[in-house]
C-alpha cells in the first residue's frame, strides 16, 4: 500500500516536471509531444486508467 | 501564448473524453437476474475477509438441490477478455435448477480485470448480447487484474510457492496465481479465498471457464488434473461423439500457478479447464472490434489457419459466441454428468441449462433475463 | 471490400501521412502519431479519444522506469562520479590497452544495461570515453562509431532489454531466461568492436588526458559511487531471494532510491529540481517515442492494419525471413524505433514458434540485432545524438563507414543466434 502511493507521488513528481516543461517550452512540437506524454501520467494521477 | 493554450486546450479535450469513457465501463453496471436454482447469494470475502471492500469481493451464486451430494464450483472471469465464460455463468445463475447436490457460481472471479481494456490492444469498452428485450450489455475486460487496484508489478513475478518464475504483469492474472497467498496482492489473495471457499465448501469439482486464441496450442480442450483424467476423457469421448470436437490434456506437473494444477495440488476438488476457440485473441486477427468479439469472423485468421499455423480449424463461418457459449454449457453438463454416474453419492443434478444445439438455435440472448421486468430484489450487480 | 484491400488503403494512408509529416520537418514521434491519426480518420475510428490515450498507456511503467533510471544516472555525472571512475580508469590502466578497451566497453555498457537506453550510455559515457579514444589517436568518426555500436550492444544487454521485453509481452512470454542469452553476445560483441576500430590506436598521454577531462570533486570516493549501486542490486535481489516476505517495488521506484542515495551521498550540492527537470527535457524524444509507438499500434490493431503485418511476416517463407533478418530489423528501427518491436517482432517470434525454435534465443538474437538501426535515417536519433556528443566534424557517412564492419559481426551473430536458437537453449537458465 505504501508502495502504491509512492507510485503516485512518483506519477505526480513527473507530471510536476512535464508540465513545467512544456510551460516553458518555446517549440511547438515539443509542447505537443509533452501534451500527449502527459496524458497517460495524468490519467493515471487521476486515477481513471 | 496563444499556440500554447491551443495544444493544452486540445489535450485536455482529449484527457476528459478518455477520462470519461474509461470512468463509465470501469463503472458499467452488469446486472444478474438471478434464476430460480439460486438460494443465496453470498460475497467471497466471506470466505476470505482480507478481500471486503476490494475490487476483486466477488459475487458466489449457490444453487441448492433437495438432495443431498457433490458440490461444484465454476468460475467465469477468470480472464474477463473471454466473453462465452462470462456469459456461461450468467446462462447458469438466471437459469438453472438444481435437483441434487450444490453449485457455487462466480461471473467474475478476476472482477477487477473487467474493469479495464489493455493498452494497444484496441478492445471495445463493451459488448452487447442481443435480446427480445433489447439486449445486456458487458464490461470488455481483460487478462490481467487492473493497475488501479493492484500497482506496480514486479520485475519478475515469482509464483508462490513454487518460486517458478513468470513474466512481471502475470502476477495481475488469475490464472497464475494460484493456489493464492493470504498476504499476497489483491490477485493471489483472490484465489487464496477462491481455495479458502472451496476447502469450506468441500468442492468436489472446479470448472474453470476459459477462450484460447487459435495460435494456442491448448483449445477446444478440457484440461484436467490427474486426479479427473477419468471424468475429462470420458465427457471429451461423449461430446466428441454426440455433439463437436472436445479433446482433453493432462494437466502438466511444472507449469504452475493454473487452477488445474494447483487447485488438484493443494485441496480435495478436481480441477477442469474447458478452452473454446476465440479468434478475436489472435495475433494475426485484422479489425479488432465488437463484431469481431462476438461473431468470431476474421480473414487474416483464417488465411495464417491455411498456412498451417493455427490448432483449431476456422472458416468463413468464424466461431460466432453462441457456438462458444453452446460448447461450455454442454461440457458442463457432460462433466457433471459423467461425474454423477461415477459418484452416486456425490451427484449434481443440474437442470434448465440449454445444450449447445439449443443455444445456438435461440441465441445466448434467450437465456438473459430482463432487469428492467424483474423483481428489484432478485437483481445482482457485477 | 475484404479485410485485406481495406487494411491494405489504411496502412497505404498511414505510410503517406508519415512521409508527408516527415517532409515538413516534423519529428518521428508526432510522425507517428499523425500516421496514427490518419489511421483512425480512414479506418472510419475518427479521433478516436480513448483508443489514442489507451495506446498512449501502453509503455506507462517502461517510461517510469527510463525517467528514474536516468535521472540515477544523471545525478551520479552531476555528483561528479562519472568523471571519477573514468579518470581512475585511465591512471590505472593507461599503460595496458587490452586492460583500457576492456574496462571502457564494460563502462559504456552498464548505463545502457540498467536503462534499456543507447542514448543514455551515449549521454553519460559517451563524451568522455570518445576524450579517452581521442588521446589514443582515434580520430573522432572511428571513436563514435565506438560509442554508437556499444550504446546500441549496452540497450539490447540485459537486465533491460526493451525490444526483449515489449516483444515478450506481446506474444504472453514471460520475459525470463534472457540474461545470458542477451549479456553473452553483448559483451562479446561490445569488447570485439573496441578492439577492431581501436586496434590502430597509440598509448595514452596520461598528462594531456587528465588535463582536459573534467575534474572530479576531492571528496568523491569509491564507495560514493559503488553504495548506490550496491543498494540497487540488493533491493532487486531480495526481490528475487524473499519474494514472499519482501514488497514489491518494481525496477522505477528500485533506481529512484539508488537516485535518492546518490543525492544524499554527493560531495557536492546539486539542483535536483534542475536537474530532474532536464532529464524529462532530455528524455523527452525517448519517452515521446515510446508513447506515440503505442498510440499507433493500437490504432494499427484497431483498423486492421496489424494484423495485415503480422500474417503477411508469418506466411512468408520461414527461411525468407531470417536471412532478410539483416534488413528488416534495423530498417524497422529506423522508422518505428521501439515501434519496431511489437509490430513486427511479435509476428516473428509467433513464426519461429511454429518453426520449432526456441523464442528466447531467437528473440536474444533478434534483439542484438535491432539498435542498428538507430544509425540509419530517418530517425537515426542515436546515431546523431552519438555524432553531437563526441564533437564529430567529418560527414556523417564517414562514421558510418566505421560502423560497417561491427554491425556485419552483429547481424552475424543475431542472425545465428536464431538459426541455432535450439541448440542454444541450454542458455535460458535465468
Amino acid at each position: 500500500m505504501i508502495i502504491t502511493i509512492l507510485y503516485y507521488l512518483l506519477v505526480a513528481f513527473v507530471v510536476f516536471l512535464m508540465g513545467w516543461n512544456l510551460l516553458k517550452s518555446k517549440k511547438w512540437q515539443e509542447e505537443v509531444l509533452y501534451v500527449i506524454v502527459l496524458l497517460p501520467f495524468l490519467l493515471r494521477l487521476l486515477r481513471l486508467k | 501564448m496563444i499556440r500554447k493554450t491551443i495544444i493544452i486546450t486540445l489535450g485536455l479535450i482529449l484527457l476528459v473524453f478518455s477520462g470519461l469513457s474509461f470512468y463509465k465501463s470501469r463503472h458499467l453496471k452488469e446486472p444478474v437476474v438471478i434464476g430460480p436454482g439460486v438460494t443465496q447469494v453470498k460475497k467471497l470475502s466471506e470466505y476470505f475477509p482480507a478481500i471486503k471492500g476490494s475490487a476483486n469481493d466477488a459475487n458466489v451464486y449457490v444453487l441448492e438441490g433437495a438432495k443431498k451430494g457433490g458440490a461444484l464450483l465454476v468460475l467465469g472471469g477468470s480472464h474477463p477478455e473471454e466473453p462465452a465464460a462470462r456469459l456461461t455463468t450468467w446462462i447458469l445463475t438466471e437459469n438453472a435448477t438444481l435437483e441434487q447436490g450444490r453449485i457455487f457460481v462466480v461471473n467474475s472471479a478476476n472482477r477487477s480485470a473487467t474493469t479495464v481494456t489493455r493498452p494497444s490492444g484496441a478492445y471495445p469498452a463493451s459488448y452487447t448480447i442481443k435480446t427480445d428485450w433489447g439486449g445486456q450489455t458487458f464490461r470488455m475486460g481483460d487478462r490481467w487484474a487492473n493497475p488501479l487496484d493492484q500497482w506496480p508489478d514486479p520485475e519478475v513475478y515469482i509464483h508462490y510457492p513454487t518460486r517458478q518464475n513468470l513474466a512481471y504483469m502475470d502476477i495481475r492474472n488469475l490464472n497464475r496465481t494460484w493456489p493464492g497467498r493470504a498476504n499476497g496482492t489483491l490477485t493471489e489473495k483472490t484465489c487464496y479465498a477462491l481455495v479458502e471457499l472451496i476447502k469450506k465448501e468441500n468442492v468436489d469439482i472446479v470448472i474453470d471457464l476459459h477462450e484460447a486464441e487459435l495460435q494456442y496450442p491448448v483449445i477446444s480442450t478440457i484440461v484436467s488434473h490427474q486426479k479427473g483424467l477419468d471424468v475429462a476423457a470420458m465427457a471429451s469421448m461423449v461430446l466428441s461423439d454426440e455433439e463437436f470436437k472436445m479433446g482433453m490434456e493432462k494437466s502438466p506437473l511444472e507449469l504452475h500457478g493454473l487452477s488445474h494444477r494447483e487447485i488438484g495440488d493443494h485441496t480435495n476438488a478436481v480441477p477442469l479447464l474447458f478452452e473454446t476457440p476465440e479468434p478475436f485473441l489472435d495475433a494475426t486477427r485484422g479489425r479488432t472490434d465488437e463484431k469481431l468479439l462476438l461473431e468470431g469472423k476474421d480473414e487474416f485468421v483464417v488465411r495464417a489457419g491455411k498456412r498451417g499455423l493455427l490448432f483449431e480449424k476456422i472458416d468463413e463461418k468464424g466461431w460466432p459466441i453462441d457456438v462458444r457459449v453452446g460448447r461450455h454449457c454442454s461440457t458442463i453438463l457432460q462433466v457433471l454428468d459423467v461425474w454423477s454416474q461415477d459418484h452416486a453419492d456425490k451427484a449434481v443434478a443440474l437442470r434448465n441449462v440449454p445444450k449447445y444445439d439449443e443455444v445456438i438455435k435461440k441465441g445466448t440472448g434467450a437465456f438473459l433475463r430482463d432487469p428492467s421486468k424483474a423483481d428489484p430484489k432478485l437483481i445482482y450487480y457485477e | 471490400m475484404s479485410m485485406t484491400t481495406s487494411a491494405t488503403i489504411i496502412l497505404a494512408a498511414m505510410v503517406a501521412a508519415y512521409i508527408a509529416a516527415k517532409i515538413f520537418k516534423i519529428s518521428t514521434e508526432l510522425s507517428m502519431l499523425a500516421a496514427a491519426l490518419v489511421g483512425g480518420l480512414v479506418g472510419g475510428a475518427g479521433l478516436p479519444a480513448r483508443h489514442i490515450a489507451e495506446g498512449a498507456f501502453t509503455y506507462l511503467d517502461i517510461c517510469l522506469i527510463f525517467i528514474t533510471a536516468t535521472l540515477f544516472m544523471n545525478l551520479l555525472k552531476e555528483s561528479g562520479g562519472v568523471a571519477f571512475v573514468v579518470r581512475r580508469i585511465l591512471k590505472r590502466f593507461h599503460k595496458h590497452k587490452f586492460l583500457l578497451f576492456i574496462m571502457l566497453a564494460v563502462l559504456m555498457l552498464i548505463p545502457g544495461m540498467l536503462t534499456g537506453a543507447g542514448s543514455v550510455t551515449v549521454l553519460i559515457v559517451g563524451g568522455m570515453v570518445a576524450t579517452v579514444l581521442g588521446y589514443m589517436g582515434i580520430p573522432k568518426p572511428k571513436a563514435a562509431a565506438i560509442v554508437f555500436v556499444i550504446a546500441g550492444l549496452s540497450a539490447a544487454a540485459p537486465p533491460v532489454s526493451l525490444w526483449a521485453m515489449l516483444t515478450a509481452a506481446g506474444v504472453n512470454m514471460p520475459y525470463v531466461g534472457f540474461f545470458l542469452p542477451l549479456m553473452i553476445p553483448c559483451l562479446v560483441l561490445a569488447l570485439l568492436t573496441i578492439f577492431i576500430l581501436g586496434w590502430k590506436s597509440k598509448p595514452v598521454d596520461l598528462e594531456q588526458a587528465l588535463k582536459e577531462l573534467p575534474e572530479p570533486p576531492a571528496r568523491m570516493n569509491w564507495l560514493k559511487i559503488v553504495l548506490p549501486f550496491l543498494v540497487f542490486f540488493a533491493l532487486v535481489i531480495a526481490g528475487r531471494i524473499w519474494p514472499f516476505d519482501f514488497p514489491i517495488m518494481g525496477l522505477p521506484l528500485v533506481f529512484a532510491f539508488a537516485a535518492a542515495i546518490t543525492l544524499l551521498l554527493s560531495p557536492v550540492h546539486i539542483d535536483f529540481l534542475d536537474v530532474s527537470r532536464r532529464t524529462v527535457h532530455q528524455l523527452l524524444p525517448l519517452i515521446g517515442t515510446l508513447t506515440c509507438v503505442g498510440v499507433l499500434v493500437q490504432i494499427m490493431t484497431l483498423t486492421g492494419v496489424r494484423g495485415l503485418i503480422s500474417v503477411t511476416v508469418v506466411t512468408l517463407p520461414a527461411m525468407v525471413v531470417i536471412l532478410t533478418l539483416f534488413l528488416t530489423l534495423p530498417v524497422s528501427e529506423s522508422v518505428l524505433m521501439w515501434g519496431a518491436a511489437p509490430v513486427l517482432g511479435v509476428p516473428l517470434v509467433l513464426l519461429f514458434n511454429t518453426m520449432n525454435l526456441n523464442p528466447v534465443i531467437a528473440l536474444a538474437g533478434m534483439s542484438v540485432i535491432w539498435p542498428l538501426g538507430d544509425a540509419i535515417p530517418p530517425t537515426a536519433i542515436i546515431g546523431r545524438l552519438t555524432v553531437e556528443t563526441v564533437g564529430m566534424k567529418e560527414r556523417y557517412s564517414t562514421f558510418l563507414k566505421y560502423c560497417i564492419i561491427p554491425a556485419v559481426l552483429i547481424i552475424l551473430v543475431g542472425t545465428l543466434m536464431v538459426i541455432f536458437s535450439k541448440k542454444l537453449a541450454f542458455l535460458t537458465v535465468f
